[in-house]
């Protein structure tokens, strides 16, 4: 069955053989009036069949609005409410005065008139495109895996689909599905995001399901996609749970963001409450099904962007507090406070970014009392067209006394230096090298120096 | 009763040209009056209402862009910045139309703040905001695919030239080092995924 456009256009080429029809008779330069009436009879034929044609696209909005009830009340943006009436008339029948005894000027301008209303409302119009898939894949080589440093060699990186289904005005959805090689080479598959939202205006929107954590600044400016990260990889302060983090980088529960402009700057907010996070088998688990004691994460981040001249500057500040079970044979119970800065220079030449997290932990089950710990890193970023070099420093001092670390299997102290460089092949895909060395401080004392190579797209 | 009836004639006309390009649902444009079939009406950065139709008669350099973005928008502005000192060599006059991507966080204050942090202060250059639809359907049209990635916009570098007659005249992308020079046939979708 023939598209509707490929319909309307068909209609279109008929429209114009008659036009053309029309006015490729002969002109007679004898007497003006036979001329003036040729002319009036080709006009009139010329507005049937775009009465005609007008009849048919009001037909075709019709079907297409019966096939997508919201589509034209969903107009984003222009404040459609669900529900709302189209803005422009759909399946009308063409008005009275475009009948054949009305006069031709009066015809021509109720055609202009619904020809304005109908462009008004197409160019109002969200078509649907069908669900946008796009996503980010990466791969690497190295004298050693970037996550696990007892590999060697060519290592695949990730997969990371990510969809946003185009819902209602104020109705926001994403989900990014992930396929990637765990530390010990294995396949593993993880629902990253996914998270269901409302948007109630720039101050707020409303999120509930599986999100970034937001403390700081980077676990939420960078996903899983790596071709948009400057950096070959995460800070190990800041890595995802699976692959060398000791942060819950991921929460399931509800969240509320948004910003608001002040008359100096911006300010931008977070607020959370999600299921408290456990440790299984060594690693952060987000318990993404809830939890059996109804624990939860408490946090919020609050960020300031003064513009203006310091375009491109945002400091913050966030905190966040949750108990954490383990699962050792004796399990341990921990009350884990976190607060984090962080400040960011973000301009045309300069990628710079720091923050710094303190842990002020307590012992719930146990008698070991109160542990303090520190983490952070700064990185460096130039922007020189298509090539961006990079300085990194990392550092965390991780009391082993506290069961929240000693029970996690990447939870010991370390610091590193980092210097790297990105190039974009294309805006679509970056080659990036790293060269690195790393200090464990604690656990099992190292010292090791790495070569790294990624390969990173996005699509 | 001639003058009357040569007038509602040139009005059929351009009424008929209009609906064709409505019908076509504006997946290809005409290779006349692009700016016609562009949504015209978008907030400049002083929060003035523009409609693009006022641009007819001159030479139009397009593009998209959003204020955070560090790789590919500075390069894209950079290479519009040559345009206009090329144009001013050779004693032309042009219009340089920068839209937005994410009408959401790109409002009029932020491209102020965005032209004054940069110099982009001639009065021939224009960023605008427009509404969501507005927004994808300008950019469905000249052939600027783009995608959101939470707070990052997807997107390629590319200008779109339109000239003095309405008519695409010319593209540049990351693909092609030189200009692209419209032929007849061409069409802004077609070779934008080409230079994707």
């Amino acid at each position: 069955m023939p598209s509707a456009k490929s319909t309307a256009r068909s209609l279109c080429g008929l429209a114009v053989l008659l036009l053309t029809c029309a006015a490729s008779g002969p002109a007679h330069a004898a007497a003006d009036a036979d001329q003036v009436a040729q002319l009036q009879t080709r006009l009139e034929e010329s507005l049937k069949a775009i009465d005609q044609l007008t009849a048919r696209v009001r037909e075709l909005e019709a079907r297409m609005d019966a096939v997508q009830p919201g589509g034209t009340a969903a107009v984003a943006g222009a404040g459609g409410a669900p529900g709302a009436a189209p803005a422009a008339p759909t399946g009308a029948a063409p008005p009275a005065t475009s009948a054949p005894g009305a006069a031709p000027e009066q015809r021509l301008t109720s055609l202009e008139n619904e020809v304005a209303a109908i462009t008004a409302a197409n160019a109002a119009r969200h078509e649907d495109m069908g669900l946008p898939l796009h996503g980010f894949a990466d791969v690497g080589a190295g004298t050693r895996n970037p996550v696990n440093p007892n590999l060697h060699g060519a290592a695949v990186g990730s997969v990371d689909f990510y969809l946003t289904p185009q819902l209602g005005a104020h109705t926001r959805s994403l989900f990014e599905l992930n396929f990637k090689i765990g530390t010990n080479g294995d396949l593993v598959t993880a629902l990253e995001r996914a998270q269901l939202g409302y948007q109630f205006g720039d101050a707020a929107t409303v999120w509930l399901g599986r999100f970034h954590t937001p403390y700081g600044y980077y676990n939420t400016a960078f996903h899983h996609g790596q071709q948009i990260s400057t950096a070959l990889r995460r800070p190990g302060v800041v890595q995802f749970e699976t692959t060398g983090g000791v942060l819950p980088a991921h929460a399931v529960g509800l969240w509320l963001q948004g910003s608001s402009r002040l008359d100096l700057g911006r300010v931008t907010y977070d607020a959370y409450v999600a299921n408290a996070p456990r440790i299984v088998g060594g690693v952060l688990d987000s318990n993404n099904a809830g939890n059996a004691h109804g624990d939860a994460l408490y946090g919020g981040n609050f960020g300031y962007l003064p513009g203006g001249s310091l375009d491109g500057l945002r400091f913050g500040v966030s905190a966040f507090g949750t108990k954490v079970q383990d699962d050792l044979v004796v399990r341990n119970l921990t009350r884990v406070n976190n607060y984090g800065v962080y400040a960011v220079y973000d301009t045309d030449r300069w990628e710079n970014i720091a923050e710094y997290y303190w842990f002020d932990n307590k012992d719930l089950s146990g008698a070991t009392g109160s542990h303090n710990s520190d983490m952070g890193f700064i990185q460096l970023a130039y922007r020189a067209g298509l090539w961006t070099p990079y300085a990194r420093y990392e550092h965390s001092d991780l009391d082993q006394t506290d069961h929240y670390f000693s029970a996690q299997r990447f939870g010991n102290s370390y610091y590193r230096t980092a210097l790297g460089v990105r190039y974009d092949l294309d805006w679509s895909s970056a080659l990036k090298l790293e060269i690195a060395q790393t200090h464990v401080t604690d656990r099992n004392i190292d010292t090791y120096e790495e070569a790294l190579m990624q390969y990173a797209i996005r699509f | 009763m001639r003058a009357t009836t040569t007038h509602g004639y040139a009005r059929f006309t351009a009424c008929f040209l209009l609906l064709l390009g409505v019908l076509t649902g504006g997946e290809s444009l005409s290779a006349t009056d692009v700016l016609q079939q562009l949504p015209r009406q978008w907030l400049d950065d002083q929060g003035r209402t523009l409609d693009l139709a006022a641009f007819s008669g001159r030479r139009v350099y397009f593009t998209m862009a959003y204020a955070s973005c560090r790789r590919i928008c500075p390069m894209t502005i950079a290479r519009l910045q040559e345009l206009q000192r090329e144009a001013d060599r050779n004693g032309e006059s042009a219009e340089f139309v920068i839209v937005g991507y994410d009408p959401t966080e790109d409002d009029p204050g932020t491209w102020q703040q965005y032209r004054r942090n940069r110099g982009l202060d001639r009065d021939n250059w224009h960023f605008l905001s427009g509404t969501a639809g507005n927004t994808e359907q300008f950019a469905r049209r000249l052939g600027f695919p783009f995608w959101k990635y939470d707070r990052h916009v997807m997107h390629e570098y590319r200008i779109v030239v339109v000239d003095e007659h309405g008519q695409l005249a010319a593209e540049y992308t990351a693909a092609s080092a030189q200009t692209h020079v419209w032929a007849a046939s061409d069409s802004p979708q077609k070779n934008s995924s080409q230079a994707e």
